[in-house]
């Protein structure tokens, strides 16, 4: 059952979840890459190796899975902008916020800014996503 | 920071890396036909560490799909990642970094089904001395129903546009198409 619903006020955060990435967790085989190899990332002009971007932003979509359900399988939303890189030995942790909430043919649409913090404090994803909940 | 990072990858094991007037805006970026398998969610629910009985992947053991309103197991819908990147790199061979992804899931994705992905540049700009460039897809099952459409934008590379181009990359945008 979705967490939020309809009634839930604009300004509620959301849960907050957390993750530990290892350099291991981006290996593919023996290929160097940007994301498991520093020379490969320094190579590119990376100070290091470099987490998967869709790889971090999916503790975001964890998130809004957890708080929407089946409102986020079928119509969710996103729009994400990497703006700072989370190497690949980086804790992270995501946050959200209700900040709008519209209605959408029969059902409700829930807005949220979100966004993706290094250990160092630093949003390293920003954006909004949005799911439906039901109207009645 | 190594010696060579003071230039931009010129080739990799895939060719030479496509530059900035390579990139045609408007460029049709053809289809794929994508067809998902439950060991694809298996591995795109371990990567992400994102669980659920929708998207068990014992399907021997698959209480929590079926009694769900599914009626089927179904996909974490952030699967739509790669099919698009992996048309964009059938035409450019393009490594950089990924600045901006935006989607909206409008059906589940379901394993066994067909998905044709298709997509298009969209355009290409300059910030900040850094090259950029957007590209649109979109997934249509096999009833022709819209399951997904993203826009991307990628920078082309780390390093500024004046840095010349030089010398061979370890990495590559170019990966296996799998999940």
């Amino acid at each position: 059952m979705a967490i939020i619903t309809k009634d839930t006020p604009i300004g509620t955060e959301l849960p907050v979840f957390a993750r530990r990435f290892r350099n291991e967790m981006f290996a593919m085989g023996d290929v160097k890459t940007i994301h498991n190899d520093d020379v490969a990332a320094q190579r590119e002009g990376l100070p290091r190796a470099v987490a998967v971007g869709p790889q971090v932003a999916a503790l975001i979509f964890r998130m809004m899975r957890t708080c929407f359900e089946e409102g986020w399988i079928v119509g969710g939303k996103a729009a994400l902008t990497f703006r700072r890189p989370v190497w690949s030995n980086d804790f992270v942790a995501t946050r959200g916020v209700i900040t709008d909430i519209e209605v959408e043919g029969g059902k409700v649409r829930i807005i949220c800014n979100v966004w993706i913090e290094r250990a160092d404090s630093e949003k390293a994803i920003v954006g909004t996503c949005s799911a439906l909940v039901p109207g009645s | 920071m190594t010696k060579n990072a003071q230039t931009r990858v010129e080739f990799d094991e895939h060719g030479n890396r496509t530059t900035y007037d390579e990139i045609e805006v408007g460029r049709d970026l053809g289809s794929l036909e994508w067809v998902i398998t439950e060991q694809d969610i298996e591995k795109q629910c371990s990567i992400d560490e994102d669980f659920h009985p929708w998207f068990a992947f014992d399907i021997q053991e698959d209480v929590g799909a079926s009694e769900s309103q599914w009626a089927g197991i179904i996909a974490p819908p952030q699967i739509q990642y790669r099919p698009p990147r992996w048309l964009l790199s059938r035409t450019y061979n393009i490594r950089g970094v990924f600045y901006k992804w935006d989607f909206e899931n409008l059906k589940e994705i379901r394993p066994g089904e067909t998905i044709t992905v298709t997509g298009r540049i969209l355009d290409k700009w300059i910030d900040r001395e850094r090259e950029f460039m957007s590209y649109e897809a979109e997934g249509r099952d096999e009833r022709g129903d819209i399951v997904f459409w993203t826009t991307r934008v990628h920078a082309l590379d780390v390093l500024k546009r004046d840095t010349p181009r030089a010398g061979a990359g370890e990495d590559s945008g170019i990966k296996q198409e799998k999940i």
